[in-house]
C-alpha cells in the first residue's frame, strides 16, 4: 500500500510554522526514514500523517484514498501505530497487549476468541517473542517491550507500519532486532514509516528519507542522496562524516559525528544553494593518497574550472590547487570528504561577493567546465 | 496457563464463585442482626412470599421483607456499583488513586442532598436533588477540563476543583442549617449509612446504577484500551472520545445515583478495584466482572457489621475503612503492589 502527503502544512501558532508544503511518499514494501534534531516535529510528523493530528492544509493519501475522510475502523485496519515504548507502563500480560492490536477488527461488546489468539501467536511467532506471552509488560526489558508493541501493531494485519522511534532507548543488539523485524516486514510487502535519531539507521535501512529542518522546511527523496554530510550539517548542525565500512558480507554505510558547526559556518548555511566561486589547496604526504585525491576530484568534475598539481619529490608531499564554481554546498561536501582522507590538509578560500546564476555551465569536450558569458 | 485465562476470561470455577457468593452473603446476612435466623428460616421466609406459606413467625417475616431485604439490596447494588465505577475511572485516567468522585460526583450529589435536606424535600425529592447535582458537578467538571489536545490529566485537576468548591457549598448549606434538627441530619447522611433504604427509593435509584455497571460490563473487553496512552488508544481504530464519554456517564451516573441513596461511602471505589486487580490481573474482562461481585459482597459484609456489632449503627464509611484499608495494606504486601 502507498502512503503520499500532499502539501502538508501544520502549525500549532500560524506564525510559527512546524511543516509547510511537504510533499513525499512511500511506495509499497520501502522503509520511509524520518529525521531532524530535536524539535522539529518528527512525532508531530507522525501524528500528522497517521491522522491522529489534522494537517491544517493538505493530506496524507493512503493509496490515494484521502485519511481523514476515512472511518478509524477502516483505516486502523490498514494502517498500525507503533508508539515508543517509553511511554507504555503497563500491567497487561504481552498476550493482551497483542491481542489490544485486534481492536479495529471487533465490534463494541466483543472481545477476542481463538481466531485472534492465533493471530496474536502467529505474530508473536514472526517476531520471535511467543514465549513472553504470559509476562506482564511492564517486567519486560525495554526492548522486548518494544518487540511487544510491534507485535500488537502487526496483530491488525496492517499494510503500513509507522513507527516511532522504534529504536530508541535500546542498546545495540535490540536495535538490530528491531531494525530487522522491519526490514523483514518491509520485504514481504510492508510499508514501514519510521522516526529515528539516527542518520546511519536511515542509511542502512531506509530507501527513502525524510529530513526535518528547522522553520518547517524539509529534504526528502532517495536515502543516499538526502542523507549527505551537508544535510546532515544543516539539520543538526554537527559536522559528520559518512564513511563505509566493509564486512565480509556487505558494505555497510556509517554516519560518525566529528564536531559541533562552528557558528560562522552555520551563517554561511543559510545561503548554502548559493553559487561561489573558490579555491583550494589540497597539501598529500603520499602518492598513494594522490591517487584516491584524484578519484574524489573526477567524482565533482562538474564543480572543477581550473587545476594544478605538483608533486614535490624531495619532501615527499604532492600538491594541488583547483578553482571550483558551483553550490556551496557541494564545494563544501567535497572539502569535507577530502578533509577526511589520512594524511591530508585541505584549505577552502572562498571568493567575496555574490554571483548570479545567469551564466551556465556546460562541459566540453575535454570533461572540463568552461563558462557561456 | 489454560487458554481463556491467558486471553483473561474467567475459568468456569470463577465464573461460578463470582456469581453465587454475593447470594450467599446475602443469604447469610439477611439472617444477622439482633433478630438472629438461620439462611434456612431465612430461604423460608424469602419463599413464603411467593408461596403464601411460611413456618417462622410473622415478626421474622417482616423483618426480612420490610427492613432487611432493602438494605442488602441497596449494599449489593452500592458495593458493586461504587467498586465498578471506581475501576473505571482508575482505567480511564490511568491513574491508581483515582475513585467515584475524581470528578467531582460525590461531592455534586453531597451537596443535593444537603441541599434537599436544608429545603426540607422529603426522601425522594431528596434523592433527585442529589442525582441531579452530581451529574452537574461533573458536566462543570468536563467543561472546565476538556478542550483539545489537552490531556486527561487537566480534567482530574478540574475535578478536583469542583470537588472542592462543592464540598464549600456544602459547608455553606450546613452553616445556614437548622442546627438542632438539619445540621445532625446532614452530617449524619454524609457520613454514609444505608439504613434508609426502602422500596421507593430502590425503584428510583437502582435502575441506573444496574444500567451503568451493566454497560460497563458489556464493553469490559474496550475497557482495556482506556488506561493506553492517547495515540495508542486512537491507533487501535476505536473512537476514543466516544469510549471515554460512555466509561465516564456510566461511571457518574452510578455513582450519583449511590451517593444519592445512601451518602458518601468512600473507600469501597478504591479498595476492591485495587484487591481485585492483585488477584485477576489488570484485564478488564475478569477484572469488571470480580468488581461488581466482591464489592458487592465487601459491602454487604461491612453493612452488616454497621448495623449489628453496637446497639446504635455506626455509620458504614467509618467501617470501611477500619476493614478495608488494614485487609488492603496486607493484601498489598503479600501480592508485592499493584499495577494498572
Amino acid at each position: 500500500m502507498k502512503l503520499r502527503v500532499e502539501n502538508g502544512s501544520f502549525y500549532y501558532k500560524k506564525s510559527v510554522p512546524i511543516f509547510e508544503n511537504i510533499n513525499f511518499e512511500a511506495k509499497e514494501g520501502e522503509i520511509l526514514a524520518i529525521l531532524g534534531p530535536n524539535g522539529a516535529g518528527k512525532t508531530t510528523m507522525l501524528r500528522c500523517i497517521t491522522g491522529m493530528l489534522k494537517w491544517k492544509a493538505g493530506k496524507s493519501l493512503l493509496d490515494n484514498e484521502d485519511i481523514a475522510s476515512m472511518q478509524p475502523r477502516k483505516l486502523w485496519s490498514k494502517m498500525a501505530y507503533v508508539p515508543q515504548a517509553k511511554s507504555v507502563s503497563s500491567a497487561y500480560t504481552a498476550l493482551e497487549m497483542v491481542l489490544l492490536g485486534r481492536s479495529s477488527h471487533l465490534n463494541v461488546f466483543e472481545s477476542p476468541g481463538q481466531e485472534d489468539v492465533k493471530k496474536a501467536f502467529e505474530v508473536m511467532g514472526f517476531l520471535e517473542i511467543a514465549h513472553l506471552a504470559d509476562k506482564k509488560c511492564s517486567e519486560v526489558s525495554g526492548g522486548e517491550l518494544q518487540m511487544i508493541l510491534i507485535a500488537k501493531a502487526l496483530a491488525s494485519d496492517p499494510k503500513v507500519l509507522v513507527l516511532d522511534e522504534p529504536e530508541s532507548n535500546l542498546d545495540f543488539k535490540n536495535q538490530l532486532v528491531v531494525l530487522n523485524a522491519m526490514s523483514n516486514l518491509a520485504a514481504r510487502g510492508m510499508t514501514c514509516i519510521f522516526n529515528t535519531h539516527y542518520p546511519a539507521h536511515a542509511l542502512q535501512r531506509a530507501q527513502k528519507s525524510l529530513i526535518l529542518l528547522k522553520g518547517g522546511s524539509y529534504v526528502f527523496g532517495d536515502t543516499t542522496s538526502v542523507v549527505t554530510e551537508t544535510n546532515i550539517l544543516r539539520a543538526f548542525g554537527v559536522d559528520a562524516v559518512i564513511s563505509e565500512i566493509e564486512t565480509p558480507g556487505n558494505l555497510l554505510k556509517n554516519v560518525v559525528p566529528i564536531d559541533i558547526m562552528a557558528e560562522e559556518k552555520k551563517e554561511r548555511l543559510k545561503t548554502v544553494d548559493k553559487r561561489c566561486i573558490a579555491a583550494m589547496t589540497i597539501i598529500a604526504n603520499s602518492n598513494e593518497i594522490a591517487d584516491k585525491i584524484n578519484g574524489l576530484l573526477h567524482e565533482y568534475n562538474f564543480l572543477l574550472i581550473g587545476r594544478m598539481g605538483m608533486p614535490y619529490r624531495e619532501c615527499g608531499l604532492y600538491i594541488i590547487h583547483v578553482t571550483l564554481d558551483g553550490k556551496e554546498n557541494q564545494i563544501l561536501e567535497l572539502a569535507h570528504k577530502l578533509n577526511v582522507l589520512p594524511g591530508i590538509r585541505v584549505k577552502t578560500t572562498f571568493a567575496k561577493g555574490d554571483f548570479d546564476d545567469r551564466g551556465e555551465k556546460q562541459i566540453d569536450e575535454s570533461g572540463n567546465y568552461s563558462k557561456i558569458e | 496457563m489454560t487458554g481463556t485465562a491467558r486471553i483473561g476470561k474467567l475459568n468456569l470455577r470463577w465464573k461460578i464463585a463470582l456469581v453465587i457468593l454475593p447470594f450467599v452473603t446475602a443469604l447469610i446476612a439477611l439472617g444477622i442482626g439482633r433478630y438472629f435466623m438461620t439462611p434456612a428460616e431465612v430461604l423460608d421466609a424469602i419463599l413464603g412470599r411467593f408461596t403464601g406459606r411460611y413456618e417462622v413467625s410473622d415478626m421474622a417475616y417482616k423483618t426480612i421483607w420490610n427492613l432487611r431485604i432493602p438494605r442488602i439490596l441497596l449494599a449489593l447494588l452500592v458495593g458493586a456499583g461504587l467498586s465498578t465505577a471506581g475501576c473505571a475511572f482508575q482505567s480511564l485516567f490511568a491513574n491508581p488513586l483515582a475513585t467515584p468522585d475524581t470528578l467531582g460526583v460525590a461531592s455534586g450529589a453531597s451537596f443535593g442532598a444537603a441541599l434537599g435536606i436544608l429545603l426540607g424535600f422529603d426522601m425522594l425529592g431528596m434523592q433527585t436533588t442529589s442525582f441531579l447535582m452530581g451529574a452537574l458537578a461533573v458536566a462543570l467538571t468536563w467543561l472546565g477540563g476538556s478542550g483539545k489536545s489537552r490531556g486527561l490529566s487537566s480534567v482530574v485537576l478540574s475535578g478536583i476543583m469542583m470537588g472542592s468548591l462543592f464540598n464549600a457549598l456544602v459547608s455553606l448549606v450546613k452553616y445556614l442549617a437548622d442546627a438542632e434538627t438539619q445540621l445532625p441530619a446532614i452530617t449524619y447522611w454524609l457520613m454514609g449509612g444505608l439504613n434508609s433504604a426502602g422500596y421507593r427509593s430502590l425503584l428510583f435509584g437502582a435502575p441506573p446504577v444496574i444500567l451503568g455497571i451493566f454497560l460497563l460490563f458489556c464493553i469490559r473487553w474496550r475497557m482495556n484500551l482506556l488506561p493506553l496512552s492517547e495515540d495508542e488508544s486512537k491507533s487501535s481504530g476505536i473512537n476514543l472520545y466516544v469510549l471515554r464519554g460512555v466509561t465516564i456517564i456510566c461511571a457518574t451516573v452510578i455513582t450519583a445515583s449511590c451517593v444519592s441513596m445512601c451518602g458518601q461511602v468512600g473507600w469501597v471505589g478504591l479498595l476492591i478495584p485495587h484487591m481485585c486487580r492483585m488477584k485477576f490481573g489488570s484485564n478488564h474482562m475478569s477484572l469488571v466482572p470480580a468488581s461488581i461481585s466482591f464489592g458487592a459482597v465487601f459491602m454487604v459484609i461491612v453493612d452488616t457489621a454497621a448495623r449489628t456489632m453496637t446497639a446504635s449503627e455506626i455509620p458504614v464509611s467509618i467501617l470501611t475503612a477500619i476493614i478495608g484499608a488494614p485487609f488492603f495494606i496486607i493484601l498489598m504486601r503479600k501480592s508485592g503492589g499493584w499495577q494498572l
